[in-house]
C-alpha cells in the first residue's frame, strides 16, 4: 500500500515499576531468570485506557492538538470488552467526531491502527488521527510468557504530510495466514500458546515475508534504512530475525527495549519508535515489523522529516531512567492474580 | 418569646448494644427522659440522628418515634446536620419553644452504629463532606482530618503528641462517667502505640464508633437549668474551598453570637464540651473560641488549664473521645451533660459550683457549628 | 459509586474543568453556580492547570468500601499553580517520597470499579514531577 501520511506527534508511556526475571524465576523455579531482565509493570491503578491517555498526551501536545477525527486503539487487555477505548478518551481529549474503536490483532494492534488511520488520511476521508497501541498484558503465572508480559502505550498523531512533519509513512505491506500460535478464548483470563511453534512458523515467518514483500514491491534493500525496528517479544528474536534480513546490529540497537522492558504487546513497536524518533535525524529512513499472533505482520517504510518542536518533551530513555522494582508478591496483588 | 428549659435528661449508656435496634435506644432514652420529667405533656418531637438511612434502611425517624412512644398525633421530625445532628435538633427544639409556637419539646439524639462494616461505616461518615468531589476520590472523614492536623502542626511546629493530650483529658475524665464508652485513662505513649489510621491520627486519638442516645425535655415553664442562647453558623461545606482551613470560622461565629445573646462573661465560663472527635478538632475549636491563641490549644492543655481542675474543664464526661460518639446523638449528650453539670447531679464527674456551661457541637469540620450556652437556675 | 451520577461529572473528574467568575475573575474546583467572593451568577466553564504543590497529604489505611480492594490511600490538598486548593488522591506514592511542597501534576488513573461487571471510575490523580 502506497500511503501518504505523516506522524505529527509521537508519544510512548511506560509504567514506573519493574519485576526482574529473577524475581518471577525466583518463585517458580527457585533460580534463574528469564531471557530479559525485567518486565514493566502497570500499577494496581492502570490499565489500558490510563496507559493510552498518558502516551496520546505527549503525541498531541507534540503535534500541537489538531482537530482529530478517528481515535484508534489496539489492544489485547480493553477494560471493556464491549466500549471502546475511544469512546472514553473522545471525552477526555474533547474530540466528539471521531470513529472510535479498539482493534485486536494480538501485538499488531497498534500498528494495524497505523495502517487504517493512514489509509483514511491517504485517501483524504480525514486530516488527522490518532493511533494507539496500549497492553498489560497477562503473564500466565509459572509459564515462560510470564517473564516477558509487560505493560505499556504508544501512540502517534497521523496527518496530512506538508513538510514540517517530524515523519512520513510511505509505504505499508501487510501479511496475514491462519496460524495458531498464541490465542485467547473470550472467557479465559490468561492466553494460552504454542511454545516453539511460536517462533519460526509464527514470528519469523510472517516477518520476513511482510518484509521481503515491502521489498519487492518498493525496491528498498536493507542498506537503504537508517534504522530497524521488529517486533520484539524477547531480546533474541529481532536480533535474530534482523540479521536474517540483512540488517546489522547498528541498524537495530536503538530499538532494542525487551530486555529493560518486557513486550508490551500491541504498543511494543510504537515504543519501539518513540525511542528511534528521539535519536533519529532528519533525512534518515525507518523500517518498522510489527508481528501479531494468529498471525500477521505489518510493515511500514516511515521517513524522517525533522526534530519534535515541543521544549517540555522528554525523551523516552531518559524517562525510563527512573524506575522502582517490585516483589512477586505486590505484582500478584496489583495485576489482580489473588483470589479474594 | 418564651425563654426555654430544660426539664429533664435521660440517657442510654454509650456503647455496643448489640441488643437494641434504632428505635429501642430512641425509646430508651425517651422514656427516662419523659419519667425523670413527671407528669408534662409535650408537643413537639425531634430526632437528631445523621445515617439512620444508610445504615439502617431507616428514615422517618420522627413519626417512628412518636409510634413508638403511643404518642401519634404529634408534630415531628427528624433534623441531621451530619455529627451536628444531635445538636441542630437540640436548637430546633429550643427555636421551637423560643417562639411560643410550643411548651414541651422532647429532642434526642440518636445513633446505631455497630450494626454496620468499618468500611460501610466509613463511607457513611464521608458524606458529611462532598459526594461529588471528595466521597468520589476515596477521602474519609479521618483522613480529611488528617490532613488538616498536618497542615496545623507544619503551620505552628506542633508535634503529633502535643495534640494527644486531649484523648488523654478525655479518658480520665471518663473513668467515673457511668454512661461512657470508654472507663479506662490512658497516657500519650498509649495512644502512640496504637496504629495509625490515617497519619497523623491513630486509633486512639480518634472518637470511636457507638451506639447511643440521649434525650432532653425542653420546655417554657422554669426549671433548674435555662438555655440562654442557641446559636448555628455554617462554614463552606468542602475544606478545600476555604481561604484559610485552619480558622473555625462557624464555631468561631456561633460562639461569638450565643455569648453576646446570652450576654455572659465567656472568661467566666464552669465547663465546656467541645466537639473532640480528634485533637485536631478540639484544638481549633477551642482557639476558634478564643479560649488559646492560634497554635497554642495543645500548649495551654499541657499547662492544665483544660484538665477537671483546671480554669476551664473541659469534656467532663469524656467527651466523643471517651464518653462516645454516637454521631448523631453526641450533640444531646453534651447538653444532657451540661444539665447534669447545672443541676448538681453530675454525681463523680461533677464541677463544684457549676453556674454557666457552654457545648459546641460540630457537624463535618467545622461546617456547621452549633453552640449553646446554658444556665444553673438559682 | 453511582454511574450515572460519574458520567455526568466525567470530564470535571478527567479534565478538572472548574468554573471562573466572568465578574471578579476567581477560579473553583469543582465548578460553581455563584462565585462565594463576589456573589455573581455569571459564570464560566475553565479547566485548571495540571501542575501544582503538596499542602498536606496523608496515608489511609481505612477506605471507605468503595475503595476497600485499593488500601492504603494516599490523598493529598494540593495548591494547583492558579492558587486554589484541591483534594486527591497521589498516584505511585508508595514509592516516593511525599514532601509538603513536593511539586506534582495531575494524570488520569483508575479510582475504582463496580466489581468485575460494573463501569470503571476513571479520574484525576497527582503524579509527583
Amino acid at each position: 500500500m502506497r500511503l501518504n501520511s505523516a506522524i505529527l506527534g509521537y508519544g510512548a508511556y511506560v509504567p514506573k515499576y519493574r519485576i526482574s526475571t529473577e524475581e518471577i524465576a525466583r518463585i517458580w523455579l527457585g533460580e534463574g531468570s528469564g531471557p530479559n531482565r525485567r518486565k514493566a509493570v502497570a500499577s494496581y491503578d492502570e490499565d489500558a485506557l490510563t496507559m493510552a491517555y498518558e502516551a496520546a498526551s505527549i503525541a498531541l501536545k507534540m503535534a500541537k492538538y489538531p482537530e482529530i477525527e478517528a481515535i484508534l486503539v489496539g489492544s489485547e487487555s480493553k477494560p471493556y470488552a464491549v466500549k471502546p477505548m475511544g469512546s472514553i478518551l473522545s471525552d477526555i481529549f474533547g474530540f466528539n467526531k471521531i470513529l472510535g474503536v479498539d482493534l485486536e490483532f494480538a501485538c499488531k494492534g497498534g500498528t494495524e491502527a497505523v495502517q487504517m488511520i493512514s489509509g483514511m488520511i491517504t485517501s483524504g476521508v480525514i486530516k488527522h488521527g490518532l493511533a494507539i497501541g496500549s497492553d498489560t498484558a497477562q503473564g500466565r503465572p509459572a509459564d515462560d510468557l510470564e517473564y516477558t508480559a509487560a505493560s505499556g502505550a504508544g501512540a502517534v498523531v497521523l496527518g496530512q504530510p506538508n513538510g514540517n512533519e517530524i515523519a512520513k509513512i510511505t509505504h505499508s505491506v501487510t501479511f496475514v495466514t491462519d496460524t495458531p500460535d498464541f490465542w485467547r478464548r473470550p472467557k479465559e483470563h490468561y492466553p494460552t500458546h504454542l511454545g516453539r511453534f511460536t517462533g519460526e512458523p509464527a514470528y519469523f515467518t510472517h516477518i520476513m515475508s511482510s518484509v521481503k514483500l515491502l521489498f519487492e514491491e518498493t525496491g528498498y534493500k536493507p542498506s537503504d534504512f537508517n534504522y530497524a525496528i521488529f517486533h520484539q517479544p524477547n531480546p533474541k528474536f529481532p536480533v535474530e530475525v534482523g540479521r536474517r534480513l540483512g540488517f546489522t546490529d547498528e541498524q537495530l540497537k536503538p530499538g532494542l527495549l525487551n530486555d529493560e522492558l518486557g513486550n508490551s504487546y500491541s504498543a511494543n513497536t510504537l515504543v519501539a519508535l518513540n525511542a528511534v524518533l528521539d535519536v533519529s535525524k532528519p533525512g534518515d529512513k525507518i523500517l518498522l515489523s510489527s508481528f501479531g499472533s494468529g498471525a500477521g505482520s505489518d510493515t511500514f517504510v516511515i521517513e524522517v522529516v525533522s526534530k519534535p518542536d515541543d521544549d517540555d518533551y522528554i525523551p523516552l530513555r531518559e524517562k525510563l531512567k527512573k524506575y522502582v522494582e517490585i516483589d512477586y508478591a505486590t505484582y500478584s496483588k496489583w495485576r489482580n492474580k489473588i483470589i479474594r | 418569646m418564651s425563654k426555654v428549659y430544660i426539664k429533664s435528661v435521660g440517657l442510654v449508656p454509650v456503647g455496643e448494644h448489640w441488643n437494641k435496634s434504632l428505635t429501642d435506644l430512641m425509646v430508651d432514652a425517651s422514656l427516662n427522659a419523659l419519667k425523670n420529667a413527671g407528669n408534662v405533656k409535650i408537643d413537639r418531637i425531634i430526632v437528631g440522628n445523621m445515617m439512620s438511612g444508610y445504615l439502617n434502611n431507616q428514615e422517618h425517624l420522627g413519626a417512628l418515634l412518636a409510634s413508638a412512644l403511643g404518642m401519634k398525633g404529634i408534630d415531628s421530625l427528624k433534623v441531621e446536620a451530619a455529627c451536628g445532628s444531635g445538636g441542630m435538633a437540640v436548637h430546633e427544639g429550643y427555636v421551637s419553644i423560643k417562639s411560643g409556637e410550643f411548651e414541651n419539646v422532647l429532642v434526642v439524639g440518636v445513633e446505631k452504629m455497630k450494626d454496620a462494616d468499618t468500611s460501610v461505616l466509613t463511607k457513611a461518615l464521608a458524606m458529611a463532606e462532598s459526594a461529588e468531589f471528595t466521597q468520589v476520590v476515596g477521602a474519609s472523614f479521618i483522613s480529611l482530618n488528617a490532613l488538616l492536623m498536618k497542615m496545623y502542626m507544619n503551620r505552628y511546629n506542633v508535634q503529633e503528641d502535643h495534640l494527644d493530650i486531649f484523648p488523654v483529658i478525655a479518658h480520665k475524665n471518663a473513668v467515673t462517667a457511668p454512661h461512657a464508652q470508654f472507663k479506662k485513662a490512658f497516657t500519650i505513649e498509649d495512644v502512640k502505640r496504637s496504629p495509625y489510621i490515617a497519619e497523623p491520627i491513630r486509633l486512639l486519638s480518634s472518637a470511636p464508633s457507638s451506639d447511643g442516645a440521649a434525650a432532653v425535655l425542653l420546655s417554657s415553664k422554669p426549671a433548674d437549668v435555662e438555655i440562654l442562647a442557641s446559636e448555628v453558623s455554617t462554614n463552606e461545606l468542602m475544606l478545600s474551598q476555604r481561604e484559610n482551613p485552619l480558622k473555625f470560622e462557624a464555631t468561631e461565629k456561633a460562639f461569638k453570637k450565643a455569648v453576646e445573646k446570652s450576654g455572659i462573661d465567656s472568661s467566666k465560663v464552669d465547663f465546656l464540651e467541645i466537639h473532640d472527635a480528634f485533637p485536631i478538632v478540639a484544638a481549633l475549636s477551642l482557639e476558634a473560641m478564643g479560649y488559646s491563641e492560634e497554635g497554642k490549644a495543645a500548649h495551654d492543655a499541657a499547662k492544665g488549664k483544660y484538665n477537671f481542675e483546671g480554669d476551664l474543664p473541659i469534656l467532663t464526661f469524656g467527651g466523643l473521645k471517651a464518653r462516645g460518639h454516637p454521631v448523631g446523638g453526641t450533640g444531646v449528650y453534651q447538653v444532657a451533660e451540661a444539665y447534669m453539670q447545672l443541676s448538681g447531679t453530675a454525681g463523680k464527674n461533677q464541677v463544684q459550683g457549676a453556674k454557666v456551661g457552654v457545648t459546641q457541637n460540630v457537624g463535618g469540620i467545622d461546617t456547621t457549628s452549633i453552640v449553646h450556652i446554658m444556665r444553673k437556675v438559682s | 459509586m453511582i454511574p450515572i451520577a460519574y458520567w455526568r461529572n466525567r470530564k470535571l473528574y478527567t479534565r478538572l474543568i472548574g468554573s471562573r467568575c466572568k465578574k471578579c475573575g476567581a477560579e473553583y474546583y469543582p465548578p460553581v453556580k455563584v462565585c462565594k467572593k463576589c456573589g455573581s451568577t455569571e459564570i464560566e466553564e475553565k479547566e485548571m492547570p495540571k501542575t501544582g504543590t503538596i499542602v498536606s497529604f496523608t496515608k489511609l489505611t481505612e477506605p471507605p468500601v468503595d475503595f476497600k480492594d485499593y488500601a492504603p490511600i494516599y490523598l493529598a490538598m494540593i495548591r494547583l499553580d492558579n492558587g486554589i486548593l484541591v483534594l486527591g488522591q497521589l498516584a505511585d506514592a508508595e514509592s516516593e517520597e511525599i514532601k509538603i511542597g513536593a511539586r506534582v501534576m495531575a494524570t488520569i488513573r483508575k479510582w475504582t470499579e463496580d466489581g468485575q461487571s460494573g463501569i470503571i471510575y476513571y479520574g484525576y490523580k497527582f503524579k509527583i514531577i
